[in-house]
C-alpha cells in the first residue's frame, strides 16, 4: 500500500495542505512544534479513522474554524483509492471511501498503517492492559470473530462480577456461579488459543526483525502468559482447566468481588538473550524491542493482507543508536516499504541520498 | 409554551411510553383532539379493556384474556412438553411457526446478576411447580442465545436434572433460505460445531 497524496483543509495547524509522496522513503525535517506529527497523524487517521493523541474531534479542526478535512488518495496493489473525512464542529464526522458514504466499521481493511511512536515504549514498560490490547488489536483485524468473542467474554466477566459482589452481601447463592463459569471456560479458552497462534507467529517475526536491528546480537523472545499456569499445570484441554481454576478461586473471588483468573489476566512477556525486558532490560534494548514488535506488526499484515501497510515512524530516529537507525533504514529500503518519517535533525540520515526530504515551518511545508 | 392543562396531561401521558419523544408526543395527542368523539372514546376503552381484561395464565404466565389461556386449555395439544421462553412475545413467534404442538412456559425475564434478576425473580418456581404436578416428558429450552439466556437455560437443567425429566436446548446455526457465503462468521463457527450426520 501506498499513499499517493494528502489534502488538509483546517487541520490542526494547517489552514491548507496538499503534499504528493514519494512511493519510499519520505522526510519531514523542522524544530518541535511546527506541525510534523500533524502530517503523521492526519495519514493515521485517514487510515484508521481514529487519532493516536486525542479521542476530541473538535481538536483536529484549526483554531476559530467550524469545519476541516483530510483527503487522503492510496493505492492498493496498485488501485487508486481515496479516503475523506469531514469534520463539523458539533456534527458527526462523514467518511467517503472512494466518494461514497461509509460507516466506521466498513473501514476496517479499506488501508493499513503501522505506526512507532515515542510512547509506544509503554508496550513494553507499562502494564499487561496495553499489552493485550496491542494483541487483541492485531488478531481482531484478522479476525472478525475474534473481536465478537472478546466482547462476549468481556460482557460474561461483568455479570460473574456482579454476582461475585450479591453473594459476598449475601444477596445471591454461591451455588449461582456455576452457569456463569461454564460459560467463562468457554469462551476464555477460545480466546486463550487464538492468542497462542498469534504470539507464536509474532514470536517468530519479532526475533527475525531483533536480530536484524541488532546485526544478529540479540534474540527476543515473545511468550503469552497464562495466569494461573505457574506451575506448569495446563492441561490440553483447556475447558475443564479452566472450569477447575475458577471453582477453586471461587472463594477468594467472592472476597475480592472480581474474577482473578482468565485472559483478562494473563500478559506477554519479552525477553532479550533470556532476560526479561520489562524489569531488566536497558533503555535502548527496550527501544529496539519495541520496533522489532512494530516491525513484525509489518510483517504480520502483509501476511494477511498480501501487502506491506505504510510505515509512519514519529520522532523515533533520535531513540535509537546509529547502527540500529541504518539497520531500519536498510530494511525499509530493501523491502521497498514507504515510510513517513518525522525528526528535527537532517543528520540522524545518512549523507547519501535516501529520499525525498521535506521541511515544516509553522503550518508550512516546502520540498526540498 | 404552556399547553393548556388538559392538553398538557395527555401530552405528558403520551411522553411517557417507550419510543416516544416530545414531538411525537404533541403529534398524537393533537391528533386525538381532531378525531371523533366516537373514536376517541373507543381509544380510550381499548385502552381500559385491554388493561382490565388481559392477565398472565396461571399455568403457563403467558398474556391471556382467559385462564387457563387457550393454548393450556386445548386438548389437542401436547401437554407432556413444555417450551421455556423469556418474554411473551417470544410464544407468538414460535406460535407463527405452527408446528409446535406443545405448551409454553414464560419466565419474564433471564437471569443476570448486573440487572439484579436472580432465580426468585423469573417464574422458574412455577415452572417446578408444573413439573411436579404433571407428567411431562420434554422440557424445552428456548432462551434467547445470548450469554443470559445461555446461563437460565443451564440453571433450569440443572435443576430438572434430578427429576429425571429430558432437556433440551434448540439450535443455534444458519439461516434457512441463506446462503452461505453471506453467513456471518460467528454463526458459521456455531452452525459447523452443532453439526449432524445425514
Amino acid at each position: 500500500m501506498k499513499v499517493s497524496t494528502l489534502n488538509l483543509v483546517n487541520y490542526r495547524n494547517y489552514a491548507e495542505l496538499f503534499l504528493e509522496f514519494a512511493p519510499g522513503i519520505n522526510i519531514f525535517l523542522g524544530m518541535n512544534a511546527q506541525g510534523k506529527t500533524n502530517i503523521i497523524e492526519a495519514v493515521y487517521y485517514a487510515a484508521l479513522g481514529r487519532s493516536h493523541r486525542t479521542n476530541t474531534e473538535s481538536e483536529l479542526i484549526y483554531w476559530k474554524k467550524t469545519a476541516g478535512s483530510i483527503r487522503m488518495d492510496f493505492t492498493r496493489f496498485d488501485v487508486a483509492n481515496s479516503l475523506e473525512f469531514q469534520f463539523k464542529l458539533e456534527k458527526r464526522r462523514r467518511i467517503l471511501y472512494n466518494g461514497s458514504n461509509i460507516r466506521t466499521k466498513e473501514l476496517v481493511g479499506a488501508m493499513n498503517v503501522v505506526l512507532f511512536s515515542p510512547e509506544d515504549l509503554f508496550l513494553i514498560k507499562g502494564s499487561p492492559v496495553g499489552r493485550r490490547r496491542f494483541l487483541d488489536i492485531e488478531i481482531s483485524q484478522a479476525s472478525p470473530a475474534y473481536y465478537h468473542e472478546l466482547v462476549k467474554y468481556t460482557h460474561i466477566v461483568t455479570q460473574r462480577n456482579t454476582l461475585l459482589k450479591r453473594i459476598r452481601e449475601h444477596k445471591a447463592k454461591s451455588s449461582m456461579l456455576e452457569i456463569w463459569d461454564t460459560q467463562l471456560a468457554e469462551s476464555a479458552a477460545h480466546i486463550v488459543k487464538k492468542r497462542l497462534e498469534a504470539v507464536k507467529k509474532f514470536n517468530m517475526l519479532a526475533n527475525l526483525m531483533q536480530r536484524r536491528i541488532s546485526a544478529n546480537m540479540e534474540n527476543l523472545s515473545i511468550y503469552y502468559y497464562i495466569h494461573g499456569a505457574e506451575d506448569n499445570n495446563m492441561t490440553d484441554d483447556v475447558v475443564p482447566w479452566y472450569n477447575k481454576k475458577l471453582r477453586e478461586s471461587a472463594e477468594i473471588d467472592i472476597l475480592r468481588g472480581s474474577t482473578g483468573i482468565g485472559p483478562h489476566r494473563d500478559d506477554l512477556i519479552l525477553e532479550v538473550n533470556g532476560i526479561n525486558l520489562r524489569s531488566f532490560g536497558s533503555q535502548g534494548q527496550q527501544r529496539t524491542g519495541v520496533l522489532a514488535l512494530k516491525l513484525a506488526e509489518l510483517e504480520f499484515l502483509r501476511s494477511e493482507t498480501g501487502e506491506y501497510p505504510v510505515l509512519l515512524l514519529d520522532d523515533v530516529m533520535s531513540e535509537l543508536d546509529r547502527s540500529r537507525r541504518e539497520q531500519l533504514l536498510f530494511f525499509i529500503q530493501r523491502e521497498n516499504i514507504q515510510t513517513l518519517i518525522t525528526a528535527t535533525d537532517e543528520s540522524y540520515f545518512p549523507a547519501e541520498h535516501i529520499g525525498r526530504y521535506y521541511h515544516v515551518d509553522g503550518g508550512k511545508v516546502t520540498m526540498g | 409554551m404552556q399547553y393548556i392543562a388538559p392538553l398538557a396531561k395527555l401530552i405528558e401521558n403520551f411522553r411517557a411510553l417507550p419510543g416516544i419523544g416530545s414531538k411525537t408526543a404533541v403529534r398524537l395527542a393533537y391528533h386525538i383532539l381532531d378525531m371523533d368523539a366516537d373514536k376517541a372514546k373507543g381509544l380510550a376503552q381499548a385502552i381500559i379493556e385491554a388493561k382490565e381484561k388481559i392477565g398472565y395464565c396461571n399455568t403457563c404466565f403467558n398474556l391471556s384474556d382467559t385462564n387457563p389461556c387457550h393454548i393450556c386449555a386445548a386438548e389437542a395439544r401436547d401437554h407432556s412438553t413444555i417450551c421455556v421462553v423469556e418474554q411473551p412475545q417470544d410464544v407468538d413467534a414460535v406460535e407463527r411457526m405452527r408446528d409446535y404442538r406443545g405448551v409454553y412456559h414464560v419466565l419474564h425475564g433471564s437471569l443476570s446478576p448486573l440487572e439484579g434478576v436472580g432465580p426468585e425473580d423469573i417464574r422458574i418456581k412455577e415452572l417446578l411447580t408444573r413439573l411436579y404436578d404433571a407428567d411431562v416428558s420434554e422440557v424445552i429450552m428456548a432462551t434467547n442465545p445470548n450469554v443470559e439466556g445461555e446461563a437460565t437455560a443451564m440453571y433450569i437443567a440443572k435443576l430438572l436434572k434430578p427429576l429425571g425429566i429430558k432437556v433440551t436446548r434448540i439450535a443455534h446455526g444458519l439461516p434457512v433460505g441463506g446462503d452461505l457465503e453471506y453467513a456471518d462468521e460467528v454463526t458459521l463457527a456455531k452452525a459447523m460445531e452443532n453439526r449432524r450426520e445425514i
